[in-house]
């Protein structure tokens, strides 16, 4: 793997001949961005389309409870990060179709509980709480290749699900009888789709942190929709605007010095404010 | 008597204690268009969600081909009452109708046989000049048209329409009676509406369903359409309303 890695460097040092991206941990923070911010987006448009920004703020912050029992339990944290995200994913999944409640109500319980188990633990073993803000914020620039490689596979996989669900997720998240009624199996589709959302919410919280990843998920194809005239549009800008957010994001934050995570979803914050004065002038 | 479609035996929803439906029973003749008809809370939605598959239900539904019961479902096409939906979203009339139709993700454009189809079955419905409108940006009726072309699209063996009449203006009411007009022609589609107008009901059914919990009269249009047992469905201030010698009639007020 370290030579496919010296290979890519080699090749980023001939198309990126620029300051910011001349050390190694820039140029392994860059690859990340290239990989999370479109997986996020692509994810992303589903969250927006089906209204699951707060599902997704859920899973978010369950990692900080995730994160502790790892630390706490003396397993990688990053695992039990995921699993555990994956596991709250699938909870409120599985309740939202045994109960009559409402879905953000569902959902506050589930955030209110795991944050509390979170707390409950970290409040027990004072020295976790500074390895947890580092969680808080992310921190690409101390992204290991192993992690990139983990982000490549995902992404793949990931891609070949939605390119083959696109559709069907789209109409399940328009109206869930109409697509039951069109024989899509709309409880499976919605599991997987947790799952999903759990395992990119959760990787994605290593460069952006707990606190942000909501609005990477969201706030890119959120500036799509704004300016996007049907499915095609929506979906390709949504990858430009992520895209664009998390390259100028990179170099912002090089230059600055102000958090990674910070200066990416501020980039694409701009960019929602802008498609959004577009689309007042287009009406 | 006509060969049969759909059969329900002993069919009964209960949702949250509250029985929607108690031990329906009946048949749905094949090719053939069938009137369920009832007052507001009879169950007519919940029989046709049954049908569906999307409420589950105690007694047994049968689909029947070539005269065997099974419960496997054909292709259905199904024509909500209204339809709950996030307004703002980019999506075209045709995108709309290719999403069930086609695998290819959509940001990779059309299939063309898919994108025909759909064109085909808005072209049917007298709605293609729709195909590039945000389904969001359109009329309730407009709306009604367009999800009774995704319906047809599906090529399917049998329609269920949810009070397609509903929220339809008068140019949309003409077309849609006569797309009903031609299927009754043609004869190779189940077609089950569910209505409270009984202008459509008259116009077009050849076979009734009353329902008001459970099943209080069916049969051929003429037989049940009897001023008793609509008052028996309805209450004692419903009747037939007949105006001028259009297939379809002014519908039924019944305060």
């Amino acid at each position: 793997m370290e030579s496919l890695f010296a290979i890519i460097y080699s090749f980023l040092d001939t198309v990126l001949p620029f300051a910011w991206a001349a050390s190694l941990f820039m140029k392994r923070a860059f690859l990340e961005i290239m990989l999370i911010t479109p997986l996020c987006a692509i994810v992303g448009i589903q969250v927006v389309n089906s209204r699951m920004a707060f599902f997704s703020d859920a899973i978010s912050h369950s990692a900080f409870t995730g994160i502790a029992l790892g630390l706490l339990l003396s397993i990688n944290p990053l695992l039990t990060m995921v699993v555990f995200g994956v596991l709250v994913a699938l909870g409120i999944a599985k309740f939202k179709t045994r109960s009559d409640l409402p879905m953000d109500t569902i959902i506050g319980v589930f955030f209110a509980a795991t944050i509390a188990l979170g707390i409950a633990i970290i409040s027990t073993r004072k020295g976790l709480s500074q390895t947890l803000s580092s969680f808080l914020f992310g921190d690409v620039l101390t992204i290991a290749e192993m992690e990139i490689a983990v982000t490549f596979a995902l992404f793949a996989v990931i891609l070949i699900f939605i390119a083959l669900s696109y559709n069907r997720l789209l109409l399940t998240g328009i109206n869930e009888p109409l697509a039951r009624s069109q024989d899509i199996p709309v409880n499976i589709y919605n599991y997987i789709f947790a799952i999903i959302l759990a395992v990119v919410v959760t990787m994605g919280i290593r460069a952006i942190g707990i606190l942000l990843i909501t609005a990477l998920l969201i706030v890119p194809p959120a500036s799509a929709r704004n300016v996007s005239r049907n499915v095609r549009q929506m979906f390709w800008y949504s990858l430009v605007f992520a895209w664009v957010s998390g390259i100028a994001g990179l170099v912002i934050s090089f230059y600055t010095d102000i958090a990674t995570g910070a200066s990416i979803i501020l980039v694409a914050s701009l960019c929602f404010l802008l498609t959004f004065i577009i689309s007042l002038v287009r009406r | 008597m006509a060969e049969t479609a759909i059969e329900l035996v002993n069919v009964s929803v209960t949702v949250n204690h509250a029985p929607l439906l108690k031990n329906v029973s009946t048949s749905i003749p094949k090719g053939r268009i069938t009137a369920l008809i009832g007052p507001n809370g009879a169950g007519k939605t919940t029989l046709i969600l049954a049908v569906l598959g999307i409420i589950p239900h105690e007694g047994e539904i049968f689909f029947l081909r070539d005269g065997r019961r099974e419960t496997t479902r054909p292709r259905i096409g199904y024509v909500p009452q209204r339809l709950d939906f996030d307004r703002g979203l980019p999506l075209t009339v045709l995108d709309f109708l290719t999403l069930s139709s086609q695998r290819r993700p959509l940001w990779l454009g059309y299939q063309q046989a898919k994108r025909d189809k759909a064109l085909e079955a808005l072209r049917e419905i007298g709605v293609e000049h729709l195909r590039e409108r945000q389904i969001g940006r359109l009329s309730g009726g407009e709306l009604q048209r367009v999800m009774l072309a995704m319906a047809i699209s599906r090529e399917p063996e049998i329609l269920l329409l949810d009070e397609p009449a509903a929220g339809v203006d008068i140019s949309g009411e003409a077309l849609f009676c006569e797309f009903m007009t031609r299927v009754q022609r043609e004869g190779h589609l189940t077609m089950v509406i569910v209505s409270h107008d009984l202008s459509v009901v008259t116009g077009h059914a050849e076979h009734v369903i009353c329902l008001n919990r459970t099943v209080q009269c069916q049969g051929g249009a003429p037989e049940v359409l009897t001023p008793e047992n609509i008052m028996a469905v309805y209450g004692p201030h419903a009747g037939l309303y007949r105006h001028g010698q259009d297939t379809c009639i002014h519908p039924l007020h019944h305060k």
